[in-house]
């Protein structure tokens, strides 16, 4: 036994030391987890821990020139139930079903899911909420929440845009200037068990909400409200489909109104406008929707027609190529290579110079500038005047220029642009030519963002624009409003006279494609002073029934609405007489 | 050494009891206690509506087996070895027994008894075979160096092993481990162990290649090739087989030097399952940090250094062997505890002695430790 006694010894301490070795390797395991991957482990056991949830940021308010809000927040409440929670699964049926009015089997099944929240209703009012909330039912959950809401309904709808679920803009404004009102979300980080409860005294971070700014615009809403009604009632006059109205600034570019009736409610832009046309389908519906959120003005390309004149005319000017006393003549139509273009009246206006030209809005003296200046100039002058690109307004969806291609037009394609046919632009496109053709030559960049303002008012940032300077000389643009105040006081469109004031103008009557159809867009642009611009308007009336040239119902329109807006703009009526001491210059 | 000092003169030979042993054992179970309470108070909470539930359950246990650990180290060691055969026989009726009419829980037949007086049988093997094994090596005396010998000691502990294993894997490797170390402690041969020891550690070291090649031969299932590489990259398999690991492996590592505090674990709320039991000592790790988690370590260390005294100085071979084994059974428990939570071999449930939750477990290590202060108050001080 005693031979046995040491090397048991021997092995019992060998033992140990083995164990001592094998122990020792594990507190070097440990030291290694606790150490240096504890930095990883913790992160993602926090991860496992926290719960996140958003604290929603105010969106930013759109405020009018004149200071008014017609974009702003209100508060809604979200009514949830969390499982795990309720306690008397019936009482909360009983009270809910009861204050929102909903089927109670429904908000069962909603209680009785194993799910961690299940939302009962999204929207509703706050007071409402606040009442559920009085209950103290345990498992249910009020969220207060911001909903966009518009206090005019549908007041310039297409240019606002509305916001979608998450509060992000959808169309218009709300959607350009996203990234200035949509705000910076806070979170609250609560720690929470396995389950998801949440963990009573446990330290809450909270990063606070960055409220979003708010967005100063140059739209006027009681231009804009004059405008619709005057939109409305000519819509409603002429049966058409359309109308849509710019007024704008067309120094600098700022909009003060854009309407395009009809206008839809931006507190509800889910339901269709119009009750003639019922989608058969979700689809359907779809397009329907797409189509009713459109915003014309600057979606959509049409045939200008008429107005584009303006354009030809001041080309020739700029160009040199024609004089305003230059005499024309107008046999009821011009042939050009093998095609006889016509004028619209049919027996001709006769022998006429330039001026008198413009004034009767006569085909044939616009397809012989055209002629003069030829096609490699005409296009010279068609992409200096901005036409070939897009306006650059501050709204998303802007629609391009369709035109011919240089080496594809040939001279019967120039005459038809001469008078503007066969080629596309959008209304934007048009006002924003023809305010830099007036205004002295500068090409303005049509807006409506003005400044954003930080919710608390300290941090102001202005928006500015590019204008391209000289497109025309001055004196071209001093002509061109003298021959286009001609056009109003004498010419096709007297109709948009107004005692006491100078305005010029130039009306239009567009053939839509197919021209078959005989459907027609009518349209006035005016602008006042004449010598001095301070506003201008387009106007387009889409498929006016009955009577459809612009010069008889565009025109009269855009009358009314000076008549009303410019004392409101500080327009002030002066003497006749400037007219006529105006002399031609050249 | 400290225990040996110079004597007063009595008439009758003053005997050891090894009080450090004893205090080390009261320290564990308190600390144990508390830290059952700490991890499981609020599943019991949710669950029962009493935080202490598991807590006071085993305190009870704890405390009953205090006593029978006190009863059993006052009495003569030799005397257990009476029943050593009666034991082993038993282990098997048990054992049998369990996995016919044992109660199902977690699917696994484990527990023998009536209404809420259950027990696991595999507990009882664990201190059976540590009898019969030291009984059988003392009665071979030398023979237990020949291959005959050896093979005896493999022949009766394989089969119980066997069935232990079919029933609980980490009970039946704990079971061939104690008779490992026993054997190892006995026979005058050091290189067997040494080869069969390198074997195991190369097994794991080459555990993810040599499973691929196993499963690509059919050999291996692949659940079985699953829990390997979960072991390998419990990372990339958080949803799955790995979820208990990365549990255990976050509260760890969130624990960092000191810890969150006592009381103050996030992990043990519903993330690591049953956290007093298995996976306790990760929340040892998350509340008291690095340190508390060494010094749970070293606490263990220094019970198993009053072990290797005491079966140095045991009167007998016997003696020495008894304590061997318990001292087998308490290491490899802890070692594969610690390195299955740190996630250093792959996962087996092992429970930490004294401290998870388990009352089969710490009444019958109260009896083992029992068995090793009996050893020791046989040691007579005087030479």
């Amino acid at each position: 036994m005693n031979s046995n006694k040491t090397h048991h010894r021997e092995k019992i301490a060998l033992l140990f030391f083995l164990l001592f070795l094998a122990m020792t390797g594990l507190m070097g395991r440990l030291i290694f987890l606790m150490i240096f991957r504890s930095e990883h482990y913790s992160a993602m056991a926090s991860d496992l821990h926290e719960r996140e949830r958003t604290i929603k940021a105010a969106r930013g308010n759109i405020i009018d020139a004149s200071g008014t809000v017609i974009a702003t927040n209100r508060t809604v409440c979200t009514i949830s139930v969390i499982h795990n929670q309720v306690k008397k699964p019936d009482e909360v049926v009983a009270v809910l079903s009861k204050e929102l009015g909903l089927n109670e089997a429904e908000i069962r099944k909603k209680v009785e899911k194993y799910s961690s929240r299940e939302i009962i209703k999204t929207n509703v009012d706050k007071a409402m909420g606040d009442q559920i909330r009085s209950y103290h039912l345990a498992g249910v959950k009020v969220d207060e929440d911001y909903k966009r809401y518009y206090p005019y309904d549908t007041l310039a709808s297409t240019v606002l845009g509305f916001t979608g679920g998450d509060n992000q803009g959808i169309i218009g404004l709300e959607v350009k200037y996203e990234q200035y009102l949509k705000g910076l979300n806070g979170k609250i980080l609560t720690m929470s068990d396995a389950a998801g409860i949440e963990i009573e005294n446990e330290a809450e971070d909270r990063i606070e909400p960055i409220a979003g700014q708010d967005l100063h615009i140059s739209l006027d809403v009681n231009i804009q409200r004059y405008c619709e009604q005057a939109a409305y009632q000519v819509m409603e006059k002429k049966g058409a489909k359309r109308v849509s109205i710019i007024i704008m600034n067309p120094q600098n570019g700022e909009i003060m109104a854009m309407v395009n009736a009809p206008e839809f409610n931006l507190n509800d832009p889910f339901t269709l406008n119009t009750t003639t046309e019922v989608p058969a389908n979700e689809k359907e519906k779809q397009d329907l929707l797409n189509k009713m959120w459109r915003n014309p003005c600057i979606n959509d390309t049409y045939e200008p027609g008429s107005t584009f004149k303006i354009v030809t005319a001041a080309a020739g000017l700029e160009a040199g190529v024609v004089k305003l006393t230059d005499q024309f003549s107008c046999p009821g139509f011009r042939v050009v290579e093998d095609r006889k273009i016509r004028c619209h009246k049919v027996g001709g206006h006769g022998s006429e110079t330039f001026l008198q030209g413009m004034m009767n809005s006569c085909n044939p003296v616009l397809i012989d500038v055209g002629q003069r200046l030829g096609v490699d100039n005409y296009y010279k002058y068609f992409e200096q005047f901005g036409l070939k690109g897009k306006t650059g307004i501050d709204l998303p969806g802007e629609a391009s220029t369709i035109m011919h291609k240089k080496e594809d037009m040939g001279l019967v394609e120039l005459a038809t642009v001469s008078f503007g046919q066969s080629f596309q632009i959008t209304p934007m496109q048009l006002i924003t030519t023809a305010s830099s053709l007036v205004n002295g030559g500068n090409r303005i960049t049509p807006h409506f963002g003005v400044s954003t303002v930080s919710s608390d008012g300290k941090s102001v940032h202005s928006f500015t624009y590019p204008v391209k300077e000289g497109i025309v000389s001055k004196e071209t643009s001093e002509t061109m409003r003298y021959i286009l105040e001609q056009v109003v006081s004498e010419g096709s469109g007297k109709k948009a006279k107004i005692e006491g004031y100078r305005i010029g103008g130039k009306t239009a009557t567009s053939e839509k494609l197919p021209r078959s159809l005989k459907k027609y867009i009518s349209s006035f642009i005016g602008f006042a002073p004449a010598d001095n611009p301070k506003v201008i308007a387009l106007i387009t009336i889409d498929e006016p029934q009955g009577i459809y040239y612009g010069g008889t119902i565009a025109a009269p329109v855009i009358a009314d609405i000076f008549k009303n807006i410019f004392p409101y703009l500080g327009i002030e009526p002066e003497e006749e007489k400037t007219v006529s001491t105006f002399r031609i210059s050249g | 050494m400290a225990e040996k000092r110079p004597v007063v003169k009595k008439n009758r030979p003053r005997r050891f009891y090894d009080y450090s042993l004893l205090f080390t054992v009261i320290f564990l179970s308190v600390f144990g206690l508390i830290m059952i309470y700490s991890s499981s108070s609020y599943a019991a909470q949710l669950k029962f509506g009493n935080a202490s539930f598991f807590m006071m359950k085993q305190a009870k246990i704890a405390l009953g087996g205090f006593i029978l650990m006190i009863i059993i180290s006052k009495m003569d060691y030799h005397w257990y070895g009476k029943f050593a055969a009666f034991a082993y026989v038993l282990s098997y009726i048990l054992m049998i027994a369990v996995s016919l009419f044992g109660k199902k829980f977690n699917g696994k037949r484990r527990w023998l008894g009536v209404g809420s007086l259950t027990f696991q049988p595999t507990e009882f093997v664990k201190i059976a075979l540590i009898v019969m094994l030291a009984v059988m090596i003392v009665q071979m005396g030398k023979n237990i160096n020949t291959k005959n010998g050896v093979a005896l000691i493999i022949v009766t502990t394989l089969p119980i092993a066997g069935i232990v294993a079919a029933n609980n894997l980490s009970s039946g490797i704990i079971i061939v481990g104690i008779a490992f170390v026993m054997l190892f402690v006995a026979c005058k041969k050091k290189w067997p162990f040494f080869a069969c020891g390198f074997a195991g550690v190369g097994l794991l070291a080459f555990a993810g290649p040599i499973a691929t090649v196993l499963e690509k031969l059919n050999i291996l299932h692949d659940y079985q090739l699953g829990r390997i590489l979960v072991w390998l990259e419990p990372e990339a398999y958080p949803s799955t087989g790995g979820y208990q690991v990365l549990q255990g492996l976050y509260a760890i590592g969130s624990g960092g030097l000191v810890g969150r505090g006592l009381g103050e674990s996030i992990q043990k709320m519903g993330f690591v399952p049953e956290a007093q039991n298995d996976m306790i000592f990760s929340i040892i790790c998350e509340e008291l940090g690095l340190f508390g988690a060494v010094s749970v370590i070293l606490i263990f260390l220094f019970m198993i250094y009053r072990f290797m005294l005491i079966a140095d100085n045991a009167p007998d071979l016997f003696g020495a062997l008894l304590v061997v084994g318990v001292m087998g059974h308490i290491a490899i428990q802890v070692i594969l505890n610690i390195a299955v939570v740190t996630n250093t071999i792959p996962n087996t449930g092992i429970t930490l002695p004294f401290i998870s939750y388990g009352g089969t477990s710490v009444l019958f290590l109260m009896a083992e430790m029992g068995m090793v202060l009996s050893v020791s108050n046989q040691i007579k001080l005087e030479k």
